[in-house]
C-alpha cells in the first residue's frame, strides 16, 4: 500500500523565546491535540529527533500519512493555530518507492 | 487574525481549491555518460499529453487562456539564475500533481534534468492585467516567505501592510501585467507561497518591483524572485 513520508523542520522564532514557560505549554498542548486527532484520523507520527547539532533547524519530525492531501490538511490544522508563527519550518512529502 | 492575508480588493478566492501546481525548477544534466535518448524524449512527451488529457494545464499561459491550445511550456532562467529552466503545470489534485513529478521521472526526466520539485494547491484566483491582451512572454516566479517580523506583528500592522501591498498589485495590473494569483506550498516546502506573473519585458518588471519595495511589501516577505523567457518545452526535450 503506498504511503506518504511527511518531514517537518522546526526552530523556534526568536519571539517564542520572549514567552513565559506556561504560555508555551499552553500552546504546545494546543498543537499536541492536532497532532492526536491526525493519529486518530489514520496518520502515523514515526518520532520527533533532536537535530540541532548538525543542522540548521532545531528538531525534525516525521510521520506517516495514507495521502498527500491528508499531510496537507494536518499542516492546515497546525496553521490554523497559529504553528507556523512561533516555530520556522521546512517541510516535505514523498510516496513510498516502488522499484 | 490569520497570519495569512484572504482576499483582498486585488485577489479574490473563488478559484479556491481548484487545481494544485506542480512547480519544476531543472538544470541540464546531459552528458555523454547519461545518455539521455530519443526514446526518453518521446516517453516524456506522452507523459505531457496524458496529462494534457487528464486536465491537467501545462503552461502558466493556460491559467490565463483554459480553453487555448495549451503548448507545454516553460520560462527559460539560466541566464540568470542558478537553474536552467522553470516550469509550472497545474494539475486537478494535489496527489495527481505529486505523482506526475514521479511519472516523469519514470519517464527519463532524471537522464536530463535535475530537478527541484514543489507542490502547492491554489488559494487565490488569476487576475489579468488591465490593457490589451499583448504578447507577454516574460514571467517572474515570486516565492515568498512570512517572515519572523510578519509573525511577531499584531493584527493591525499585518492589515496595513496586506493593504499597502494591494497598492502595489494595482500598479502592477495596471501596468498589463497578468498574475496567477496564489499557491501555497508551505505544507512540503520552506516557501510559504508562489505568485506568478506574464510580462511585457524584464525592465517592465523591474520598474514595477520599486513600487512593491517602497510599500514594503519586504518588510514582511521574505522573497526569492525569478525571471524567464516563455520557451516551449518540446524544444528543451530535444535530445
Amino acid at each position: 500500500m503506498t504511503h506518504c513520508i511527511w518531514i517537518h523542520y522546526a526552530r523556534p522564532r526568536p519571539h517564542w523565546y520572549g514567552l513565559d514557560e506556561a504560555t508555551q505549554l499552553a500552546l504546545k498542548r494546543n498543537w499536541d491535540e492536532i497532532r492526536a486527532l491526525s493519529e486518530r484520523e489514520g496518520a502515523e507520527r514515526i518520532g520527533s529527533y533532536h537535530i540541532r547539532g548538525n543542522h540548521d533547524f532545531e528538531t525534525v519530525e516525521i510521520w506517516r500519512f495514507v495521502t498527500p492531501e491528508a499531510a496537507f490538511e494536518h499542516w492546515v490544522k497546525l496553521t490554523g493555530e497559529r504553528y507556523n508563527e512561533w516555530f520556522a519550518y521546512a517541510n516535505n512529502i514523498g510516496f513510498t518507492t516502488t522499484s | 487574525m490569520s497570519l495569512i492575508p484572504g482576499a483582498t480588493s486585488v485577489f479574490s478566492d473563488d478559484q479556491i481549491a481548484e487545481g494544485c501546481v506542480l512547480v519544476f525548477l531543472a538544470k541540464d544534466v546531459r552528458d555523454g555518460a547519461l545518455s539521455y535518448t530519443r526514446a526518453d524524449a518521446d516517453r516524456i512527451a506522452g507523459v505531457l499529453e496524458e496529462f494534457h488529457s487528464e486536465g491537467w494545464k501545462l503552461s502558466v499561459r493556460a491559467m490565463f487562456e483554459p480553453d487555448g491550445p495549451d503548448q507545454a511550456a516553460v520560462f527559460a532562467t539560466g541566464f540568470a539564475f542558478g537553474a536552467d529552466l522553470a516550469g509550472v503545470f497545474e494539475a486537478p489534485t494535489i496527489s495527481a500533481a505529486l505523482q506526475g513529478s514521479v511519472r516523469l521521472e519514470r519517464a527519463g526526466w532524471n537522464r536530463r534534468f535535475a530537478t527541484e520539485w514543489l507542490i502547492g494547491p491554489r488559494e487565490l484566483a488569476v487576475v489579468k492585467g488591465i490593457g490589451p491582451d499583448i504578447d507577454r512572454p516574460w514571467g517572474l516566479l515570486a516565492f515568498w516567505e512570512w517572515n519572523d517580523a510578519r509573525t511577531a506583528a499584531t493584527p493591525d500592522e499585518r492589515r496595513d501592510n496586506d493593504r499597502d501591498c494591494d497598492i502595489a498589485f494595482q500598479n502592477d495590473l495596471n501596468s498589463n501585467i497578468n498574475m496567477t494569483g496564489r499557491h501555497r506550498l508551505d505544507w512540503a516546502h520552506s516557501w510559504h507561497h508562489l505568485s506568478i506573473w506574464e510580462a511585457t519585458s524584464p525592465s517592465l518588471i523591474d520598474k514595477v518591483m520599486y513600487e512593491h519595495e517602497r510599500v514594503l511589501d519586504f518588510r514582511f516577505a521574505t522573497s526569492r524572485h525569478i525571471i524567464g523567457r516563455r520557451t516551449p518545452l518540446i524544444e528543451l526535450l530535444k535530445p
